[in-house]
């Protein structure tokens, strides 16, 4: 199972439409709306990295993002 | 277009639903106690004899597949089948089946002193309280000012909604409520919310599993209990349980899925959290003690100053458990390290940090990131800003608060 965070820039006035078309597409475990350098941050669970690339293709398909950062957790810590 | 909702909802909704189903419970076990099984020790054996017979079959029955996955599924995602104990639960199911036990010798027997649910329900609510204090000497986070306020408020609208109609106490049955049963379902809560946080088989432990082997072990320490205490009782809990035995299944099937809702909601949020929103259980009793009222043919009485109190009771009950629900604040902190530490040891120094809810080492800009989980913004700053400051490893770190969050459950 790989494990990564996805953060997003979205164009002013669009976060609206993003979040829906993201709602939609599939392996996306969490998605927060927040405030500070990043619009949105995703967090996605694939089977592999190919299938990561697979996801994070389709998010930057949806339209009216500026720009995605993807990072992958290598450990995980949670209660 | 796959389903995705706010975390917090389900949650809502889990507790809700297991607190309507409490409250049916409660009523139905009013019915057996005046009509047909009236000793409370004889009908907490014969229960729990008749509950592990019915908890069984209904995990055998959710066994079964359905599609890809098993019926139970439906119920609780993380369940695939009815399976044996692992030996890392034994000690919290141990403990839990303790719990379960001296509450329900006391709830039988305080379902056996008073009539109306109404009166009685409200008074398990106080058990916040008692969590609250468990969560903040054995839990990773701290009461808030926020916790404890609307704690009291739950208390004094339980108390208040709990005054019968007329008029009447029984200071016996609630010392059992405040001293034996309350402690005994802390003990269990917190042991249940421990066994739903454990991994098994690699993946997360299910609800239908923990709520069977607690009533499993449950039936063995109440029938060890009353064969101490008076073998007669297990004898004619044993004719109970043939006589009656229709009714003691509706009521255990009843009883086992609001447990597995709850064991479910208790998964996801903090304990006390669950029963504050658990105590929404006395909204549900008053219009099945009206039914009930015609069913066992008594009357409430009728002062109108009584019903008053009552109603303000719940308003406050429900009042404390809307400022629980709009209190909490959740953040991304990302971090980047110092060179010349170790990447492990740095992980663990901030999962060690109060309201820390994980953590996770990265591969990319930055080298970590921590989700937070706290109160209010000022504990944002006094519980992890300076603690993270005063880590000699931590180079630079960017705070990203989460406005709103859907998550996968």
């Amino acid at each position: 199972m790989v494990k990564a965070y996805i953060m997003i820039l979205v164009y002013v006035g669009k976060l609206e439409a993003v979040l829906s078309k993201l709602r939609g597409i599939e392996n996306i475990e969490s998605i927060a709306v927040t405030a500070g350098d990043y619009d949105v941050i995703v967090k996605v669970a694939v089977e592999s990295l190919e299938e990561l690339m697979e996801t994070t293709d389709k998010i930057q398909m949806a339209g009216n993002i500026k720009r995605t950062t993807t990072t992958v957790i290598e450990k995980e810590i949670t209660a | 277009m796959r389903l995705r909702i706010r975390k917090k909802y389900l949650f809502y909704a889990l507790v809700v639903a297991s607190s309507v189903l409490g409250a049916v419970t409660a009523s139905i076990d009013s019915v057996i106690s005046h009509l047909h099984v009236t000793n409370s020790w004889v009908f907490g054996v014969s229960a729990m004899l008749v509950g592990t017979l019915v908890t069984v079959a209904i995990a055998l029955v959710l066994s079964l597949p359905l599609g890809r996955r098993s019926l139970g599924a439906r119920i609780d995602p993380s369940f695939s089948r009815f399976r044996l104990l692992r030996r890392k639960e034994l000690r919290y199911h141990l403990l839990a089946g303790l719990g379960n036990t001296v509450t329900t010798l006391g709830y039988f027997y305080v379902v056996s002193v008073f009539l109306d649910p109404s009166t009685v329900l409200p008074f398990f609510q106080v058990v916040i309280l008692y969590l609250l204090l468990a969560e903040s000497l054995s839990e990773k986070d701290a009461p808030t000012l926020a916790e404890i306020e609307s704690s009291v408020i739950v208390t004094f609208g339980a108390i208040m909604a709990s005054m019968s109609l007329t008029g009447s106490f029984n200071l016996e049955a609630l010392f059992i409520i405040f001293v034996i049963v309350n402690p005994g379902w802390v003990l269990l809560a917190v042991c249940q919310r421990k066994l739903k946080r454990l991994t098994v088989d690699d993946r997360p432990n299910d609800a239908i599993n923990i709520r069977t082997w607690n009533v499993v072990f449950t039936t063995l320490f109440i029938t060890a209990t009353t064969l101490v205490y008076n073998q007669g009782y297990v004898l004619d809990a044993l004719d109970a349980f043939v006589d009656s035995f229709g009714w003691l299944a509706l009521t255990m099937t009843v009883t086992f899925f609001s447990y597995i809702l709850y064991i479910r909601a208790l998964g996801i949020g903090k304990a006390s959290i669950t029963q504050a929103v658990k105590a929404s259980t006395i909204v549900f009793s008053i219009p099945l003690s009206l039914l009930l009222a015609g069913v066992l043919d008594y009357s409430f009485g009728g002062s109108p100053s009584l019903l008053a109190i009552k109603i303000m009771g719940i308003v406050l009950v429900v009042l404390g458990v809307s400022s629980f629900a709009l209190t909490e604040v959740k953040a991304y902190v990302f971090i980047n390290a110092s060179s010349g530490y170790k990447m492990s040891e740095l992980l663990r120094e901030v999962w060690r940090i109060r309201g820390v809810a994980s953590v996770s080492a990265l591969a990319g800009k930055y080298d970590m990131v921590a989700k937070i989980r706290i109160r209010t913004l000022g504990k944002g700053y006094e519980r992890i800003i300076r603690r993270l400051e005063d880590i000699p490893a931590i180079e630079e770190f960017n705070w990203q608060s989460i406005l709103k969050e859907w998550e996968e459950i």
